[in-house]
């Protein structure tokens, strides 16, 4: 019924059958497994240059992977744009970097230098950011025809930085209307073939059901760093931690009181986040995918809190099981390294002492590499595919025979936004 | 021999699905439309394999502007392309032979890389430091110097973490501040020396680019006779004059564009950050240390100092403190005592402090 009038015929094949909800997750967790893992090795011997051919493959796999409608996406990016969008990304950046290390030493601006790289650094972020959405929407394709991507990423730049500026000024309270601001920017430039795209999503109704989660993250440290402010004598306190111990003996309780207040407000936005993060995730992907439209295409999410929750623990108890298996085998490693090394070097020899301190220094470099990749593999393939897959197969997409007729349109873009994500630490998926 | 099989075709003009008939006959494969006529016909090299789940072949075809594809689900019509194309590889021997040169061409470029930081990068930058002009040590210096200060004296104490400001003190830094005139004058760098004594219980001592030396008090404390101190100031004279902190820097900057830039690192205050990390942190090699020790002994007998107290010093603070990282960052303490020994001219010393100005500068951060 969706696709099969489009020739007027299909009576002699049998069409491939849509099962109930239209998108489908369809690929080997255990191949994805496979491929992170030998892609994980490959970067620790290559010091991070297979990270374009391992993105490539992780494209391929989840685009390729995910059926809409019976029919599958198809990546058509090559790790060879990427590795050439990221050398000249590199052949703008270095220049950049070095003129303003020079203009620093020069102008002697070493306490704006911070300011200043991390807005100008920022800004370029975004510039990067949606030129890389430019680029992995020219090289998606479905049916035969692309996505593609309009729209000046310099405006987009300015308009993040703004609404970024404001969200981070109001402590978040703005972060519904910039959410669907850029949301709308991005998505009135989106195509599939010549079907435009807009976002629906309302600031208001992303408030109303988040201000609850707000407040319970931020009211408690407003109303603690304020409580605290008003009873502790700031003087005394400042006088008792020049003086040392002894000094806080003299402090009154209620200043005391304050400091424990203070101390308790701080880290409670940082545990709440933790704790409910998960909650907010799931809030932001059901309103963001309700909001999406392309024509007359609208989509719903069915996407439940304790889904996002399940990931998030598989994930912690995976990076558990790991740590501890690899705390084991690198101290194991190490035990035998430095059994090694006494055979050749004996504790009494004047440079004992040089040779431990390299290869200890040698071994915590190794273990961070091992456990950094470690975690970021689990987290690849526990919490982003286990996302992608319970996000898209909990998609409702109504009007859906909009598109069986659209016209292609676009043409690839370059992967220079790629690689200054990239360059700039800021890459994504 | 013609397999004949059924496949869903995309014209790449619309999203529209058309069901096709598909004939691989040994010339070219065909897509013929249900009624029969040819909607498509390709040479068997213009064939060219796109990504897909496991159990589809898709397939396009190459150099095409337009996004024309053909998606076949039936194994036996996969297999019968499969052997007559030559770009279609299902076992994947293509891809992984492809895979192979760039894993290995990845390795010998890190090796290449990793090679060029342990020897090429040390190399260039012992070459460009004489030509870098001193008022790149200073500014660096002056830059190197607010992170050091943020990170030994977090409080922010300023004056108070400097010795000699109490007036108790202020005795004890004239006898400090002569001392180091006088090793200053012998030295005659284009630039001025600002020499202070911080409260630092570890016996140390440090110099930044551009004449910035901070003596720790530990090291005050130690010292037995005006010599053993001033010899340690003359090491660290001997660093800035040898511009070592500038060409440490030029290294960090070198390593930090190979690898912070390989590994997607890109920050411009982090190069201020790395230089204080490899100024404050990495060892300087024994090369560096004993021009070191060569310039203090010249320096000592110019100002008719004992230069081996130098020696003497630090042979008492290795043996009974193993924090010391940063003076004394070499193993081979005998070597160097031996060769400030052997490099001594003979001759009468005189210390470069009276007894008095010695016990006065023994008590510059008070006590």
């Amino acid at each position: 019924m969706t696709t099969l009038e489009a020739t007027g015929a299909g009576g002699s094949v049998p069409a491939v059958a849509p099962r109930s909800g239209v998108v489908h997750f369809i690929g080997d967790v255990r191949a994805y497994w496979r491929l992170l893992i030998r892609g994980a090795a490959l970067l620790m011997v290559t010091l991070g240059i297979y990270r374009f051919w391992l993105n490539t493959d992780i494209r391929r796999f989840l685009w390729s992977n995910t059926e809409v409608t019976g029919h599958t996406l198809e990546y058509t990016g090559t790790a060879r744009e990427l590795l050439l969008g990221f050398l000249i990304a590199i052949a703008i950046l270095v220049p950049l970097n070095v003129a303003f290390f020079i203009l620093m030493l020069v102008v002697g601006l070493a306490e704006f230098a911070g300011v200043l790289s991390f807005a100008l650094l920022t800004l370029f972020g975004h510039f990067a950011i949606y030129r890389a959405r430019r680029y992995r929407l020219t090289r998606t394709i479905y049916r035969g025809v692309r996505c593609h991507q309009t729209g000046s990423a310099a405006r987009y730049a300015i308009y993040a930085m703004f609404w970024w500026t404001l969200n981070i000024l109001s402590l978040g309270l703005m972060y519904p209307l910039m959410a669907a601001a850029l949301e709308r920017f991005k998505m009135r430039n989106t195509y599939f073939g010549n079907l435009g795209g807009r976002f629906e999503g309302s600031a208001g109704s992303l408030f109303v059901r988040g201000f609850l989660m707000w407040l319970v993250v931020i009211a408690p440290l407003v109303a603690g760093v304020m409580l605290s402010f008003t009873v502790i004598d700031w003087y005394a306190w400042l006088a008792a931690a020049k003086g040392g111990a002894d000094a806080f003996e003299n402090l009154d309780v209620h200043t005391l009181a304050g400091v424990v207040v203070l101390v308790a407000a701080l880290f409670w936005p940082v545990i709440a986040a933790l704790v409910l993060y998960p909650v907010f995730q799931a809030m932001i992907w059901r309103w963001w995918v309700s909001g999406l439209r392309f024509g007359e295409v609208s989509i719903t999410s069915r996407l439940r809190t304790g889904q996002v929750y399940r990931i998030y623990l598989r994930f912690f108890g995976y990076v558990f099981a790991f740590s501890i298996v690899a705390g084991i085998m690198l101290s194991m490693l190490y035990g035998i390294v430095t059994g090694i090394s006494t055979l050749f070097v004996k504790p009494t020899d004047s440079n004992a002492d040089e040779v431990a301190s390299i290869i200890g220094g040698v071994v915590a470099l190794g273990s961070y590499v091992v456990m950094a990749l470690g975690f970021s593999t689990i987290y690849q393939a526990v919490v982003r595919l286990g996302l992608w897959r319970l996000i898209s197969e909990s998609l409702d997409i109504s009007n859906i025979s909009a598109l069986d007729h659209v016209s292609a349109a676009g043409i690839p873009s370059s992967a220079v936004g790629e690689g200054l994500a990239d360059a700039l630490n800021m890459g994504g998926l | 021999m013609t397999t004949v099989g059924t496949a869903v075709y995309f014209d790449g003009k619309t999203s529209a699905r058309h069901d096709v008939r598909v004939e691989v006959t040994p010339a070219a494969l065909r897509v013929l439309s249900p009624e029969g006529a040819v909607v498509a016909e390709w040479g068997y090299d213009e064939i060219e394999p796109l990504s897909s789940p496991d159990h589809v072949l898709r397939i396009g075809k190459r150099n095409n502007p337009s996004l024309e594809r053909l998606e076949v689900h039936d194994p036996q019509l996969a297999t019968a392309i499969d052997d007559l194309s030559v770009p279609v590889d299902r076992s994947g021997l293509t891809e992984r032979r492809g895979r192979r040169k760039v894993i290995g061409w990845s390795i010998a470029a890190t090796a290449s890389l990793f090679m060029m930081a342990v020897f090429g990068v040390p190399e260039i930058a012992n070459r460009l430091a004489p030509f870098m002009p001193y008022g790149f040590d200073r500014k660096l210096g002056e830059a190197v110097d607010a992170q050091v200060r943020g990170s030994l004296d977090p409080r922010g104490g300023g004056g108070e973490f400097e010795c000699g400001n109490a007036d108790a003190e202020k005795p004890g830094r004239a006898a400090f501040d002569k001392m180091v005139g006088q090793l200053a004058r012998a030295a005659g760098l284009p630039f001025q020396l600002r020499v202070v004594v911080i409260r630092k219980s570890d016996a140390n001592a440090f110099a930044l680019p551009g004449g910035y030396i901070y003596v720790h008090q530990g090291l005050v404390q130690k010292s037995e006779r005006p010599d053993e101190l001033a010899g340690v100031i003359a090491h660290e004279i001997g660093h800035v004059a040898n511009r070592d902190g500038t060409r440490s820097a030029l290294q960090a900057a070198g390593l930090s564009f190979l690898f912070g830039m390989l590994l997607g690192d890109f920050v411009g205050g982090g190069a201020v950050i790395l230089a204080t990390n490899a100024i404050l942190k990495n060892s300087y090699s024994r090369d560096v240390e004993a021009d070191a020790d060569a310039y203090a002994v010249k320096l000592m007998a110019k100002v008719g100092g004992d230069p081996r107290a130098l020696g003497t010093i630090l042979q008492r603070i290795v043996g009974t403190h193993s924090g010391v990282r940063i003076l004394l960052d070499h193993p081979e303490t005998k070597d160097r005592v031996t060769a400030i020994n052997l490099m001594t001219p003979p001759g009468p010393v005189r210390p470069l402090l009276d007894p008095k100005e010695w016990a006065a500068l023994r008590r510059v951060c008070g006590q």
